[in-house]
């Protein structure tokens, strides 16, 4: 047992066990814990270890080091927040509670406003006050980019305010979506190209056609194109605009549990297709792009006669 | 009908008939059924003219008559047929697919046919004849017998098909007029069928022995009149006096109806699908009605026996074939049972609806871009959206969603739905959703199909009576060549002649015929968008009736 611990050393998901369990030995002893506390409580910890997760929580500033009789005493530096808050009348303390309750959704200032009954001055000399003790922090929502929301200093915030993978700095990240776009397409036609190609059955032919999203999300992460990580649902959210741009058809299958890329024993298959027909003649003339069709008639202003469309289009 | 659609039929009918046809054709489309007497009056034009006018429509079935609707006795009326009208558009298109069909004799039956609106079966073989051997190397010539068994298998087939004889007509009509006033109008628009009739697609025996003549070229213009041939003809019979045959244009709509399915499912699929899917059409052309939302059902037993020899393609691989063409969104092929290793439909009224759509798509594509046809798409596909939701599914930012939204409804290609949560409509509490109605929008997009094919009419028109002087002077030239060549003219003198067209006019020429093609083509392929969308229209609304 103990040494299955010493390998995954490194395991970075192991060291934030350990650091939540100081935090919770902390919290226990709120007026503080020694060295010994701790290795009583996980024996089996390695000293190295213990001081490098000890380090790190010092230096992100959630311990405090105390020297007493006894020697030296963890504490937690939540103590810190009321320290910080000190000086601070209520009011304060009231709109960081106010804050803190709305998590990583963020709060706007006119509900804040509205939940803790200050005028809307003081809400906003108070939130100052408070970001300029990095205790909040303001987030641009993108969903509406004038709308600013709350939030503590260290959360990180929700998918519906920062817009998910497709926003930076919430702006709509419109041509990596559709660079997305074009290379999924590429992928699932070049799958269909080698089905046609195969000379199989025609069954097989299009069996083998289908891509399921998680075989185009491992494609797409492999390409490397985006900087962020996208999720197999990010993927799946381009493959649906390729269905809404008639280049991509889905079907939904059975899998068994626990096969790769199935959700609630689904997948989903995708397979890129051909256009049912060629432009429609009406859009091979002139007239049928025509931004001006409603106001032209013969003999008035605008007409087929003296058309410049026609014109160029006739001399093309 | 639409001031589009009169405004096309106008042209239609002066570019086939002339500028007094025009003129009482269209005063009849707007007024609806009048009589001779009011037709005079209110288009002021004298009565031997607006008689032969008549008589003219009526030749060709863009006219009907019959008895008043104020009762037995009252004084005969005519009423014009709009969609009759525009069906001149599409003769070269039933002239194309006669020819494809059954080779160049089938081509100038149906020309003829269509030129002169009805006329006998012994007349149309004599001028048929006469005009191949014409086109044939001196000394050969083609028998009578030949033009015969096309004509004949053109009947078998039902592209063309007897008149229905008048005499019968006035008495199926006549039954409406004690019905007063609303009802007795349906009744007269609806003369009887020629499918009414028993006879309609019997050939009658005819007895017509001989070769198509050629002509001397002296002839030529008295000919083409066929007055001197009625006059010739008039001297013998053949037994088929008085009965007249017309082209079936429904049938011709059917079989354009099935290759464009077919050329769909090509394109879609593949060929050997769509060879089976034609198959299936085929098989079903004599068991299945017109109006038919899919044809009778097909076991994949008979769909095996039937598939043409050259197609070597063994019965798994058809069951296969079958149940990816029955699995396609498209919906083109439906399954109905299991007998007879599963019985299987050609989907017809949901083939047209599908192709509609995608016609509608491309439109929206070609003319707004593929992120708006995204947008298009999604909204017949999810029915009813909200802005942020088409802004989210379609991953569009939301200031370019809103103005390819608003371009799109302006232009009333999608629609905008408010459904208040408070009797008092305020608009914060109200959810705006946009949606598409396929159906409106098909019938918006065949109105601008009717403008466009006439704007490209006016064009032409223009075009030529730009050039008139110069295709005059060439026309001039030409004549002048051909009848010094006849008389064995010295060929200096011929290039003399020749140069009297200079270098410039002579590229002006080639340009003029180079438009005058582009827009007679785009003329046919607008009309391809156009009896897809009516298709579609009428298929609807036979099957919601
Ligand atoms: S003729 Fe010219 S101006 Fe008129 S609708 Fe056509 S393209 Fe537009």
């Amino acid at each position: 047992m103990a040494d299955v611990k010493v390998k995954k050393e490194c395991d970075p998901a192991d060291a934030a066990l350990i650091e939540n369990r100081i935090k919770e030995l902390c919290q226990q002893f709120p007026q503080g814990i020694t060295d010994q506390v701790i290795q009583n409580d996980m024996p089996h910890l390695e000293a190295t270890q213990r001081a490098m997760v000890i380090n790190k929580l010092l230096s992100l500033g959630q311990l405090d080091l105390l020297r007493n009789s006894s020697g030296l005493l963890y504490r937690m530096k939540d103590a810190q927040a009321a320290s910080k808050m000190k000086g601070s009348d209520n009011q304060e303390k009231l709109v960081y509670q106010i804050i803190e309750d709305a998590g990583n959704k963020g709060i706007w200032t006119r509900d804040m406003r509205f939940k803790s009954n200050l005028p809307l001055t003081e809400v906003n000399k108070i939130l100052k006050n408070l970001e300029s003790k990095k205790l909040i922090k303001a987030v641009k929502s993108v969903a509406a980019s004038k709308k600013k929301v709350y939030m503590l200093y260290n959360v990180q915030p929700d998918r519906s305010v920062t817009g998910g993978a497709w926003y930076s700095d919430q702006d709509f990240e419109s041509e990596f979506v559709e660079v997305l776009n074009q290379q999924c397409f590429k992928f699932l036609q070049s799958k269909a190209e080698v089905a046609r190609d195969s000379k199989q059955s025609p069954m097989i032919q299009r069996n083998s056609s289908f891509a399921t999203s998680h075989e185009v999300w491992k494609y797409i992460s492999e390409l490397g194109i985006s900087k962020v990580d996208l999720s197999m649902e990010d993927i799946e959210t381009i493959l649906n605009t390729l269905i809404y741009d008639g280049k991509v058809e889905m079907t939904i299958i059975a899998a068994k549990e626990g096969t790769v890329g199935s959700v609630d024993g689904q997948m989903k298959l995708f397979r890129g297709v051909n256009p049912v027909i060629q432009p429609t003649g009406l859009v091979k003339t002139p007239c049928g792009l025509c931004p001006v069709f409603d106001e032209c008639h013969e003999g008035g202003e605008i007409s087929p006669s003296r058309c410049i469309y026609m014109t160029e289009w006739l001399n093309f | 009908m639409t001031a589009h659609e009169a405004r096309l039929c106008g042209l239609l009918l002066r570019e086939h008939f002339g500028e007094v046809v025009e003129k009482i054709g269209t005063h009849l489309l707007r007024s609806g059924a009048q009589n001779l007497r009011t037709i005079v009056n209110e288009s002021g034009t004298p009565i031997d003219l607006v008689k032969k006018s008549l008589c003219v429509l009526m030749k060709h079935g863009a006219c009907i008559f019959s008895v008043g609707r104020k009762g037995p006795g009252s004084p005969v009326e005519y009423q014009a047929s709009c969609e009759r009208i525009l069906g001149i558009l599409r003769y070269p298109r039933y002239i194309y697919t006669a020819k494809t069909l059954y080779n160049d004799t089938g081509e100038l039956i149906v020309e003829e046919l269509l030129q002169r609106g009805h006329m006998t079966m012994s007349s149309i073989v004599k001028m048929v004849a006469d005009r191949l051997t014409h086109n044939m190397e001196e000394g050969r010539s083609i028998e009578y017998k030949e033009v015969v068994s096309t004509f004949s298998k053109l009947v078998e087939t039902h592209f063309l098909q007897r008149c229905p004889p008048v005499s019968e007509a006035v008495p199926a009509v006549s039954t409406a007029p004690t019905i007063p006033g609303a009802a007795a109008a349906p009744a007269s628009t609806a003369p009887p069928t020629a499918e009414s009739f028993p006879d309609c697609y019997t050939v009658p025996d005819v007895s017509l022995v001989g070769r198509g003549k050629r002509r001397r070229s002296g002839e030529d213009a008295v000919m083409d009149q066929g007055t001197t041939k009625k006059a010739k003809m008039d001297g013998q019979t053949h037994g088929d006096e008085g009965i007249y045959w017309q082209v079936n244009f429904e049938r011709f709509h059917l079989h354009f109806r099935d290759q464009t399915i077919i050329s769909a499912v090509a394109s879609k699929l593949d060929q050997t699908s769509s060879e089976i899917v034609r198959t299936m059409l085929r098989m079903s052309e004599v068991t299945t009605t017109p109006s038919a939302s899919c044809t009778q059902a097909l076991s994949a037993n008979e769909i095996f026996r039937s598939l043409p020899a050259n197609y070597s393609i063994s019965r798994p691989i058809l069951d296969q074939y079958l149940s990816l063409l029955v699995d396609d969104p498209m919906e083109f092929v439906g399954k109905t049972g299991d007998s007879g290793g599963g019985m299987y439909v050609v989907n017809l009224h949901r083939a047209l609806t599908n192709l509609a759509r995608a016609t509608l798509e491309s439109v929206v594509q070609e003319r707004f871009g593929s992120r708006s046809a995204r947008i298009f798409r999604l909204l017949l596909r999810k029915r009813h959206l909200e802005q942020k939701q088409v802004e989210d599914f379609a991953m569009i930012p939301a200031k370019e969603a809103k103005d390819m939204l608003y371009t799109l409804l302006s232009e009333n290609l999608v629609l905008l739905q408010e459904i208040p949560k408070t009797p008092d409509h305020a608009p914060s509490r109200t959810f705006y959703l946009y949606t598409v109605n396929q159906l409106s929008t098909a019938r918006m997009l065949l109105q601008h199909c009717y403008k466009t094919v006439a704007n490209l009419i006016d064009r032409r028109l223009f075009q030529t009576k730009e050039s008139k002087r110069l295709l005059e002077k060439s026309q001039r030239i030409e004549a002048i060549m051909a009848s010094l060549q006849a008389s064995g003219a010295e060929p200096e003198q011929l290039t003399e002649v020749e140069e009297m067209i200079s270098a410039p006019e002579k590229q002006q020429l080639e340009s003029l015929r180079h438009h005058i093609n582009k827009l007679d083509s785009a003329e046919n392929q607008v009309d391809e968008t156009i009896f897809l969308l009516k298709s579609y229209v009428n298929s609807t609304a036979k099957t919601t009736r």
